[in-house]
């Protein structure tokens, strides 16, 4: 049973803004035309509808949308945790049909291995790769240390608080050095003040890791603040309205909110996603 | 603060009561059988039991039935729970594996391992590898439910977080799904516990030269009902103790919490 919106004769139909230029040459991510498609009791649901985009080498770039528009199980489909209907995702060249290890993926919530202790759980990922204990150990403790939870590197994660799991998750995340790293709306989870901290603390670790970054989340201030790109998605079904390009010199800081070229930026996204949800909305209003 | 004080004189109390509740309820039978109420023949004191298990355990018998029960027991539990927790995993983790194990063990596991009793002795006769099936069969079912039941409860989201780090399969099993489900297991495992000396009851009824349950048999068909009552008292103690030190165990076994 093919859905509906997936006939072969309509045409495809691309990101509108996206510049097929130097950036998408050497693009590390390539989404092919895209569909994952979801059995539901009332049938099938098109979560993400034939979208494309590339990521340069180095990029930081957002995907923000409201929530249940297919930005997470786009992101999944990236990390190769989910199948796609039609299209493909190409990591470095190569399609993603499953985890790869030198693609890193950071959830909403930590998922800390609660028996292994923060230093085991961020030493994990190199010790299944086969990397020799000793260095394992080597690897976590620099990310302990990079993180700032040298104290507790011997804890074991329920006794810390969200921001810290959190912390040790991207750290674990990081110790495969991975080319990639994916974040679905990591700071979601977290108040207001730690999240705050953790934006500054991401911030300060690209300048020092050299990965392409993914990041999934709702909010247009974090989206901004961090990337160098932002994707605006639409609802039902799932893809890209907008690609953004966010000029704000680097190194920023979360002082950035009060300039002006931030505001009309936002602003910009604001209308975008508000009139889209309107769509939305009363799509959904006349549906049922 | 008087509430405080109050309710710390409550529990001194009830520590009190706790602490002479068996003094009193053993003083009581001792009273009730010496009355010449009841016959002391079908209905000893207390002194006449605590007379008989000296004499039980002086004569070395005690040791002898002690280690024969444990061994069966032990055995039977570690062998049981091994089984349980290798193929509640592997049907934990693997549909295909459970489409072929589960509706097998769904219609065995309510059988109790009691009615196996008669076709054990037609089978093994009264030799121990008999005794050993039926404990084992009593844990078997118990462990392998928990641990299927556990398995799928492991959190979805550790094992995506240990795909995306090139966790190996076997990793993902004996670790992740192992570890992540030992929580269930070991909950499994202390109701086996209690099983598994259910199921020597059994066992040594049906037929033993050496037990705690084959003594108290023994002593029923002589009509010393002091003994009887003696190999109750220490089957309960036996079992009590197995249970809390596997509760200890097992705190210690979901180390991290």
């Amino acid at each position: 049973m093919t859905p509906r919106l997936l006939r072969p004769d309509q045409p495809l139909r691309l990101v509108d803004t996206y510049p097929p230029s130097a950036a998408a040459r050497q693009a590390i991510i390539r989404v092919e035309d895209l569909s994952i498609v979801f059995d539901a009791p009332s049938g099938q649901v098109i979560a993400v509808d034939r979208v494309s985009l590339a990521v340069a080498q180095g990029e930081f770039v957002s995907i923000v949308g409201p929530s249940g528009c297919g930005k997470s199980t786009l992101l999944n489909a990236m990390a190769g945790l989910e199948r796609p209907f039609g299209g493909q995702v190409l990591m470095a060249g190569e399609a993603m049909r499953k985890p790869r290890p030198e693609i890193g993926m950071v959830f909403q919530q930590p998922h800390l291995f609660p028996w292994k202790s923060v230093r085991r759980n961020i030493a994990h990922g190199p010790r299944a790769l086969g990397k020799p204990k000793a260095e394992a150990l080597r690897i976590a403790d620099g990310l302990i240390e990079m993180i700032g939870l040298t104290r507790f590197a011997s804890a074991y994660p329920h006794t810390l608080s969200g921001g810290m799991q959190q912390r040790v998750a991207i750290a674990r995340a990081l110790a495969n050095q991975p080319s990639v790293l994916l974040m679905d709306e990591p700071f979601g989870a977290l108040d207001a003040q730690t999240r705050a901290v953790m934006q500054d603390n991401l911030l300060e670790l690209r300048e020092r890791i050299n990965a392409t970054i993914v990041f999934v989340t709702h909010d247009i201030d974090e989206a901004i603040l961090l990337s160098d790109r932002v994707l605006i998605m639409s609802a039902g079904p799932g893809r890209i309205l907008r690609d953004l390009q966010v000029s704000l010199p680097r190194p920023r800081s979360s002082a950035i909110v009060a300039e002006a070229a931030y505001l009309a930026l936002k602003r910009d996204c604001l209308d975008l996603i508000r009139s889209e949800g309107r769509r939305a909305f009363e799509q959904m209003e006349i549906k049922t | 603060m008087s509430v405080g004080r109050r309710s710390s004189a409550t529990e001194r109390l009830s520590v009190l009561v706790a602490v002479l509740s068996v003094p009193a309820f053993t003083g009581m039978w001792e009273l009730v059988a010496r009355s010449g109420i009841v016959n002391t023949v079908l209905f000893p004191p207390p002194s006449t039991v605590a007379v008989a298990v000296l004499e039980w355990i002086r004569s070395g018998q005690f040791f002898a039935d002690l280690m024969a029960s444990l061994a069966r027991v032990a055995a039977g539990f570690a062998i049981g729970a091994a089984g349980g927790i290798v193929l509640g995993i592997l049907t934990g983790r693997f549909r295909l594996v459970s489409s072929l194990l589960s509706p097998l063990f769904h219609i065995l596991r309510p059988i109790p391992p009691i009615a196996f009793v008669p076709i054990v002795i037609l089978w093994f006769g009264l030799s121990e590898t008999g005794k050993l099936f039926l404990v084992v069969w009593g844990v078997f079912f118990t462990v392998w439910l928990a641990t299927h039941i556990g398995v799928q409860k492991v959190d979805h989201g550790l094992i995506r977080a240990a795909q995306m780090l090139g966790t190996p399969q076997s990793q993902m099993l004996w670790e992740i799904v192992l570890l992540g489900a030992l929580p269930y297991i070991t909950v499994g495992l202390r109701t086996a516990v209690s099983i598994s000396f259910y199921t020597l009851v059994a066992a040594e009824l049906a037929g033993a030269f050496a037990g705690i349950v084959y003594r108290i048999e023994i002593a029923q068909q002589n009509m010393q009902t002091g003994q009887v009552m003696g190999g109750l008292a220490a089957l309960g103690l036996l079992s009590f103790v197995a249970d809390r030190s596997f509760a200890i165990l097992a705190e210690r076994a979901v180390w991290w919490r």
